[in-house]
């Protein structure tokens, strides 16, 4: 089957692990995830996601409590990985360990809490495929609290932040000439391989970008949202 | 010692933590939050809260020290075991 055919999500009355299996995981996987190697972990929880699912009207995470704002709640609908996307990289799964890094090799040792890491420290973050990344063309990603401009340009990906320093455009919504990323707002042009810009002291921040058996890994230091 | 365990029913680690307490043999009472309704649910939440600074489960408290997730490392350490 085409992955985005399997993508379509369909909850019907009768849902089953198989019908979430299929769904979430080519859509984890654009995200540099898979499911956890530990199988019968595996079902457990989208056993419990079908529960909550008949219940509450949507897969969330079965380790945490719906507040009942919409907004909030919909950060931990299953797979919640694009909003902690930072947090997740630095502990190699999400929280509740049914989806591990896509290297990972045995998911049993990531079952369970495992030790913090300390905020500041520099994590490779998965944030796309890179053949999901058209050329020329920049993509908003939020990593943690971070908005990054991500672009590929050839077979190189860079990774800014997504900030316009002038009157704070958006510059993934902008246009690539070369190595330069214009601000759709106003023109001002940073180079994507170093953040700079012709107007002094306005460079914006770059990122490290590695490319590593597909995935598109930005470097960031970690930073901390409440659990 | 007291020992409160706040777990939902549907959360596998809350499953998990369980059965590492009664393994162990260690009593304690427990409240599933999510089998709550109305005040009394608000008011467990806004507890877990207060105990953990967030709303992931499960949380364990034992005489005031918290233990968040299924931790065995901590559990051992805040239990004695």
């Amino acid at each position: 089957m085409p992955a985005d055919k399997a993508v379509r999500r369909v909850f019907r009355p009768d849902t089953t692990i198989a019908d979430l299996k299929a769904y979430m995981g080519p859509f984890a996987e654009r995200l540099g995830y898979k499911f956890n190697t530990e199988t019968d972990f595996v079902d457990e929880v989208l056993q419990s996601e079908i529960e909550i699912l008949d219940r509450d009207g949507d897969v969330y995470c079965p380790c945490r409590i719906r507040s009942g704002d919409p907004k909030e709640d919909a950060q931990i609908v299953c797979p919640c990985i694009p909003f902690y996307r930072d947090e997740f990289a630095a502990i190699r799964k999400c929280w509740c360990g049914l989806f591990i890094l896509a290297d990972v090799d045995d998911g049993a040792d990531l079952i369970g809490v495992l030790e913090e890491v300390e905020a500041g420290t520099l994590v490779e973050v998965p944030v796309a495929r890179f053949e999901d990344l058209a050329p020329g063309v920049a993509r908003h990603i939020k990593v943690g609290k971070r908005d990054l401009a991500v672009v590929r340009v050839a077979d190189d990906v860079y990774a800014l932040s997504n900030l316009c320093r002038h009157a704070f455009g958006p510059l993934a919504d902008g246009f690539m000439d070369g190595f330069e990323l214009m601000c759709p707002w106003h023109g001002w042009r940073y180079d994507v391989r170093d953040g700079t810009t012709d107007h002094p002291g306005a460079d914006v921040t770059t990122f490290p970008v590695r490319v590593r058996d597909g995935i598109v890994l930005v470097s960031v230091p970690l930073g901390r949202a409440k659990a | 010692m007291a020992v409160h365990l706040y777990a939902l029913s549907t959360c596998p680690y809350c499953r998990m933590t369980k059965k590492y307490l009664d393994e162990h043999e260690v009593a304690y009472s427990l409240t599933e939050v999510d089998l709550l309704e109305g005040a009394e649910k608000d008011a467990a939440v806004e507890e877990v809260v207060r105990l953990s600074g967030g709303k992931s489960f499960p949380v364990l408290d034992v005489d005031g020290q918290v233990v968040v997730g299924f931790n065995k490392g901590r559990m051992n350490q805040v239990l004695g075991l």
